[in-house]
């Protein structure tokens, strides 16, 4: 706050500094300005109207309040009830499966002792990137009542599976699929994790005589835990906002078996117009995934 | 400092959200041009053929209404749906003048957004009221007021193969009942081991829909009661049951598992709408003069064998900049006996309009089908079908019927699975349940 130039008057001077300081608080937000009015356009706006449809019903084409009804019906709805439950049978099911899949083969495929590692790489993540489209079509070809799976079993002598009318076994290709498709991406992320453990700690554990697969636990998991929390936050977020598999694949049949809450969501939305209601999914999964993600953040003990 | 700032900003941020909420409704038709002497431009959503038919109807309006252009953006069906619903559901921004809607849909989108179309009869649709089959006029109609224009239709046929019926020794005139199909189905399963029917046997129930219309009642009664436990229906869906019980159904993957089905000769017949026969000799051109229809068997010997499967008709949303017009060239269309023959002539687009069945077309054989006169079949049919109700709460009522199914094909007792669907409804829709 110096005046620079003694041969200006002082008021002048004094406005001029005004001037700048004031341009130099405002730039940073006319720069941030542009994606700040698009999220809140985009984004804020819509969660916001959101939350207000989720206390109000459609009645002859304009919204009413209606309190906490929606909520209420909520939770006496068999149909939501059933939706939960499925998604939680595949949350409980799948992401350990696939996490613990992905680990191990991000282990392998960070092995000194394996070749063409680049090819294994790009092959396993190839299904995080294929087209949604093409990949249900391939997948309920594969596991029609005659399709390639069916074909195999019978092959190796097994009866036929019917993989997408069985209550149990729709569930199982819903998770089959899946699997297939997110392994990859998370053994990507677990192979970069991988990079940063030291080399030491192996060195010293084959010293001390511990196997591979003592190291596995001992050394690799504890060291990939953050990034393990990190996954297992994603893939439950994805898990509960389930909806590409069973749209594509089942439509949430035989008999709502694999109903998905977000398929629910979608069908209350947009196939019997009550959006108010749909709303109100809207923010249980909201608070649901809220829940889940703080329960683990505590059972893996990381405060950060 | 920053605090009077980030209060400008806040200020910003809103007075956007408030900009973008506000900005209100925008027809996505030029604004341009309420003289008659200046160019106006309809925009309408259509699919598949439709948008041809449309097309070409809009030639011909031209020469008496030059000043009067068309834009048909060809969308996917289901994706008409999602962005009309949401045009809707945002006050009618966006929304083209006219769109095509499925008639099963027609009574939803009215009950859920009664100020989003306008009102046709008040604008003078009723003289027409004779020209259409009653059951298309209850279909496009809400409290006798018309709210859609019809168009096609869907009256149902069992379109089957006169090879392999040959083959395995049957005659399709003397199938009558569902029982002479089931009888004459197992003898073609053995002879040619092709399947009666093709059935996406989870996901969708269109047999089941046909049975129960052509049996004169749906999911709903008249007054709007949910009927799925009526003694007729648990018949339908015990017919079903028995068909698939002796393997005569073929399980397939949504609308290409029907198609694909249908070229490969891996079913003996496919009941569907009138319209299907677009598709067959679209995509099965290698088994031309193979094909023949009959009437849906009836249930009991001498019963109805008329129903209705799919069909639909235009509506004009309420904030179109271009009622009238759109009216206008709406009526030329659903009322001129000529367009209708085209749409029915180059798209397959089985006409409603009553008239459009004396022509030469009509009665006149089809190559493709062996020289069968199969419009003339179908022309016939139509006054016979009776009318479906389908209510608010059909998107509802047929995810439930599909669950029923569903039910049924995993061994539940179809008596059972209806009951337990009804319940279902009933929770779902407030609506009452007929007891029997």
């Amino acid at each position: 706050m110096v005046e620079v130039n003694s041969m200006t008057p002082k008021v002048e001077g004094h406005t001029k500094m005004k001037k700048h300081v004031w341009k130099k608080k405002i730039v940073p937000y006319i720069f941030i300005a542009p994606s700040v009015i698009l999220f809140s356009i985009f984004m804020l706006y819509p969660i916001g109207y959101s939350f207000v449809m989720s206390f109000q019903t459609s009645a002859g084409g304009e919204m009413t309040f209606n309190g906490l009804e929606n909520y209420k019906r909520l939770f006496n709805d068999d149909i939501f009830l059933k939706a939960l439950k499925n998604t939680f049978i595949i949350l409980a099911v799948q992401v350990p499966m696939m996490l613990f899949l992905a680990l191990i083969l991000a282990v392998l495929l960070h092995s000194s002792l394996l070749k063409w590692k680049a090819m294994f790489r790009v092959s396993f993540f190839l299904p995080a990137v294929t087209s949604l489209v093409a990949y249900s079509i391939i997948f309920s070809i594969m596991l029609m009542n005659d399709g390639l799976m069916n074909q195999l079993l019978e092959w190796i002598g097994i009866s036929s599976i019917p993989w997408l009318s069985h209550p149990f076994w729709a569930k199982v290709s819903l998770i089959l699929a899946m699997t297939w498709r997110w392994v990859g991406y998370n053994m990507v992320i677990y192979l970069a994790a991988l990079q940063n453990i030291s080399e030491d700690l192996y060195e010293a554990a084959s010293i001390d005589g511990a196997s591979k697969v003592r190291q596995f636990f001992s050394i690799t998991i504890p060291q990939l835990k953050p990034v393990i929390l990190f996954t297992a936050i994603l893939s439950t977020i994805g898990t509960l906002q389930l909806f590409d598999e069973p749209y594509t694949l089942t439509k949430g049949g035989p008999s709502d078996e694999t109903l998905t809450i977000g398929m629910y969501l979608y069908q209350t939305g947009f196939r019997y117009f009550d959006f108010g209601y749909a709303s109100t999914i809207a923010y249980v999964i909201v608070v649901l995934i809220a829940i889940l993600s703080f329960i683990q953040f505590k059972v893996s003990g990381d405060e950060r | 400092m920053f605090k009077r700032y980030w209060k400008w900003l806040v200020l910003i941020v809103a007075s956007a959200v408030m900009l973008a909420a506000c900005s209100g409704k925008q027809s996505s038709t030029d604004d341009k041009g309420e003289g008659s002497s200046e160019k106006i431009v309809l925009t309408a959503w259509a699919w598949n053929v439709n948008v041809g038919a449309l097309n070409e109807a809009m030639k011909e309006f031209q020469k008496s209404n030059p000043n009067i252009e068309l834009k048909v953006e060809d969308i996917g069906r289901l994706d008409v749906y999602d962005k009309l619903s949401t045009g809707l559901a945002a006050g009618g921004t966006g929304l083209p003048d006219i769109v095509l809607v499925e008639d099963d849909r027609i009574h939803g989108y009215v009950n859920a957004f009664p100020k989003g179309f306008v009102n046709l009869s008040e604008k003078g649709f009723d003289q027409y009221k004779d020209v259409f089959p009653t059951f298309k006029k209850d279909l496009t109609s809400v409290d006798g007021k018309f709210y859609a224009m019809p168009f096609d239709a869907g009256p149902t046929g069992m379109f089957y193969r006169t090879d392999l019926f040959e083959k395995a020794g049957v005659k399709a005139e003397d199938i009558e009942t569902w029982d002479d199909f089931l009888a004459a189905a197992k003898k073609i399963k053995e002879a040619t081991g092709a399947f009666a029917m093709p059935l996406d046997k989870f996901k969708d129930d269109p047999i089941f829909r046909m049975m129960l219309n052509q049996r004169g009642i749906y999911y709903f009664d008249q007054d709007g009661k949910i009927d799925l436990t009526n003694p007729k229906a648990v018949e339908a869906m015990e017919m079903l049951k028995k068909f698939d019980d002796a393997g005569l159904i073929k399980d397939v993957d949504g609308w290409n598992g029907v198609v694909s089905a249908t070229v490969d000769g891996s079913v003996a017949t496919v009941p569907f709408g009138a319209w299907y026969y677009g598709t067959i000799v679209d995509q099965a051109k290698d088994t031309n003069g193979k094909w023949g229809v009959f009437l849906l068997p009836a249930f009991e010997k001498g019963g109805n064998r008329a129903a209705n499967l799919g069909g639909s008709s235009w509506m004009i949303p309420a904030s179109s900049k271009h009622i009238d017009e759109a009216y206008k060239f709406l009526e030329f269309f659903s009322t001129t006996k000529d367009i209708q023959l085209m749409a029915m002539e180059k798209y397959g687009l089985f006409p409603s309009l009553a008239s459009a069945y004396d022509s030469e077309l009509f009665t006149s054989g089809v190559q493709f089908f062996g020289g069968q006169k199969i419009w003339e079949l179908f022309a016939n049919e139509m006054k016979d079908i009776p009318t479906a109700y389908y209510t608010n709460d059909y998107a509802v009522a047929l995810d439930e019927a599909i669950k029923a199914q569903a039910d049924v094909f995993n061994g539940k007792d179809p008596k059972k699975a209806l009951e337990e669907a009804a319940k279902r409804l009933k929770d779902r829709t407030k609506r009452e349940m007929n007891t029997y």
